[in-house]
């Protein structure tokens, strides 16, 4: 095990993406890190909203057009080895706003996320449970602590 | 150059915030323009958030439209869900049980409670204050589990459904009993943090004339909610609507119109809440909480406006066999954008998030307009 990799493992810093969601999952989500009663804090899980200080990017909401150059721009911001978390229906397939018409895809989304950016973990529900994204956030840790 | 003035340079620059910034949870770009550090001119650009969900509606059937319009926000969604279905009930002439119109006000002033705290928190946030901020998190957890218990989900709970409420948020007695227990500990909590806040000299002092909006501004603004409130004009479309004739509580306002009024105005607020969940559990009438012998037709261009955890609200659609048409929602946070630049100006360039925050912004909410760049 490298310094890095055992210096990442006691401090594990989340940064938050909002790309155009309804604010329900990014609520949730920073109540999750923050809020005393789930408090992922006391693991060592801290949020951060600085790309080259973070180690897991979590993204919320369908990409919108106008989001998808920030997203990229903040993906390559972030030092190897980095895990990205998809969280919520619309980051994992749109929600409702991607497929508005049956099959008709809607002119002002970029996403899901998966097209955009590699997704290592996905957290399913609408909104998140914060229950949910600790254990998103558990799945993708070993990425992060056995990359060489 | 004048003789009488001292011969100084003037340091002209402009500060992009933006779009993801760390102060902001949501994404949205602002531009400052200083002077010297002190803010001469302010832009606040939306447009990021644009889903189109006005365009998604056009054409849907309208009990799907109601609850797609509670993916609008994640915050006051059951305000969105509500005064759609009001529109739809207005439209087809739909008599309301009045048991669902209580529930409907529980849910409703529940999430006003969870959103004024979020604000709070964000404030204090802001402030620099984490220790108040985390408090009232936790404080707000309380709510998001009486709104689990109720709908089944914490944040999207889709309570009102076309002529009453959805029968999964029927309350029985174990959940009116965890309902008045969870208003008393909402109050204990509350007053101790509110004794403790109202009482900082090191916070008042820190937001007293700061992001200052005359009433004359605001008005002029077309401000609405809390944000004019805290100028001093005693608004509440809650006085006007007939949901909430029954119940009894009093329209906060103060007279500073700064961050402090504005902070004070929320704090004033949660009790009122409290008291009309109060009586709600204590007149909550029996009988049916849906109504289900209406009939569809087709309907002109209906309105609706509501008083929400931000200001007014407003839903408007006509119906076409059964489908939504020509269907227009405003926001209150596009009404107060203009107040938010307005707080921003002449005043030091730290304080401006303050500024902006202290107006409650949401700006998923707002972006409803696009620019059409052909036709």
């Amino acid at each position: 095990m490298s310094l890095k990799s055992y210096s990442r493992g006691r401090a594990v810093h989340v940064m938050l993406v909002y790309t155009g969601g309804c604010n329900g999952c990014d609520i949730e989500i920073v109540n999750c890190i923050l809020s005393p009663k789930f408090d992922a804090e006391q693991y060592k899980v801290f949020l951060t909203w600085n790309p080259r200080e973070a180690d897991v990017l979590v993204v919320t909401g369908p990409v919108t057009k106008y989001n998808e150059g920030p997203l990229r721009e903040i993906y390559q911001a972030i030092p190897e080895p980095k895990a990205v978390v998809a969280a919520g229906a619309c980051a994992l397939m749109g929600g409702v706003y991607k497929n508005c018409h049956g099959d008709i895809p809607s002119e002002e989304i970029a996403g899901p996320v998966d097209q955009i950016i590699p997704v290592d973990a996905k957290v399913p529900g609408c909104a998140v449970r914060p229950q949910d994204i600790v254990a998103g956030l558990v799945s993708a840790l070993p990425l992060l602590l056995n990359a060489e | 150059m004048d003789d009488n003035k001292p011969n100084q340079t003037v340091i002209e620059a402009e500060v992009p915030m933006g779009t993801v910034h760390p102060a902001a949870l949501e994404p949205y770009r602002v531009r400052l323009f200083v002077e010297d550090e002190i803010v001469r001119d302010a832009e606040i650009t939306v447009g990021v958030n644009h889903r189109g969900v006005e365009r998604i509606m056009e054409g849907l059937p309208v009990e799907k439209a109601n609850s797609l319009t509670e993916k609008i926000c994640g915050i006051c969604s059951n305000s969105h869900i509500w005064n759609s279905c009001l529109v739809g009930e207005k439209a087809l002439d739909i008599e309301v049980p009045e048991r669902a119109q209580y529930i409907r006000i529980i849910m409703e002033e529940l999430e006003r409670l969870h959103s004024h705290c979020l604000y709070l928190a964000h404030g204090n946030e802001v402030l620099g204050h984490g220790t108040f901020s985390m408090r009232l998190f936790y404080i707000r957890e309380t709510v998001m589990d009486l709104l689990g218990m109720i709908g089944g989900n914490r944040v999207q709970y889709g309570a009102s459904i076309l002529g009453g409420v959805r029968p999964r948020c029927e309350l029985d007695d174990n959940r009116i009993q965890q309902l008045k227990d969870g208003m008393d500990l909402m109050e204990e909590r509350l007053t101790a943090f509110a004794d403790r806040f109202v009482s900082d000299p090191m916070i008042m002092s820190r937001i007293t004339n700061v992001g200052v909006i005359s009433q004359e501004d605001a008005i002029r603004l077309a401000c609405t909610g809390p944000t004019l409130r805290a100028t001093g004009v005693k608004k509440d479309l809650r006085t006007e609507m007939k949901e909430y004739e029954p119940f009894d509580f009093e329209v906060i306002t103060q007279d500073g119109g700064d961050v402090k009024s504005q902070l004070l105005v929320r704090v004033f607020e949660i009790p009122e809440s409290i008291k009309i969940i109060r009586q709600a559990i204590r007149d909550l009438p029996e009988g049916p909480i849906t109504n289900r012998s209406w009939e569809m037709k087709d309907t002109p261009l209906t309105k609706s406006y509501i008083e929400v955890p931000r200001g007014t609200l407003y839903h408007s659609y006509a119906l076409e066999d059964g489908r939504v048409r020509h269907c227009v929602i405003r926001t209150p946070s596009m009404a107060n954008i203009g107040a938010m630049q307005h707080a921003c100006i002449g005043h030091h360039i730290t304080d401006a998030q303050l500024s902006i925050v202290q107006c409650d912004p949401c700006f998923t909410c707002t972006d409803r307009a696009i620019q059409i760049i052909k036709i």
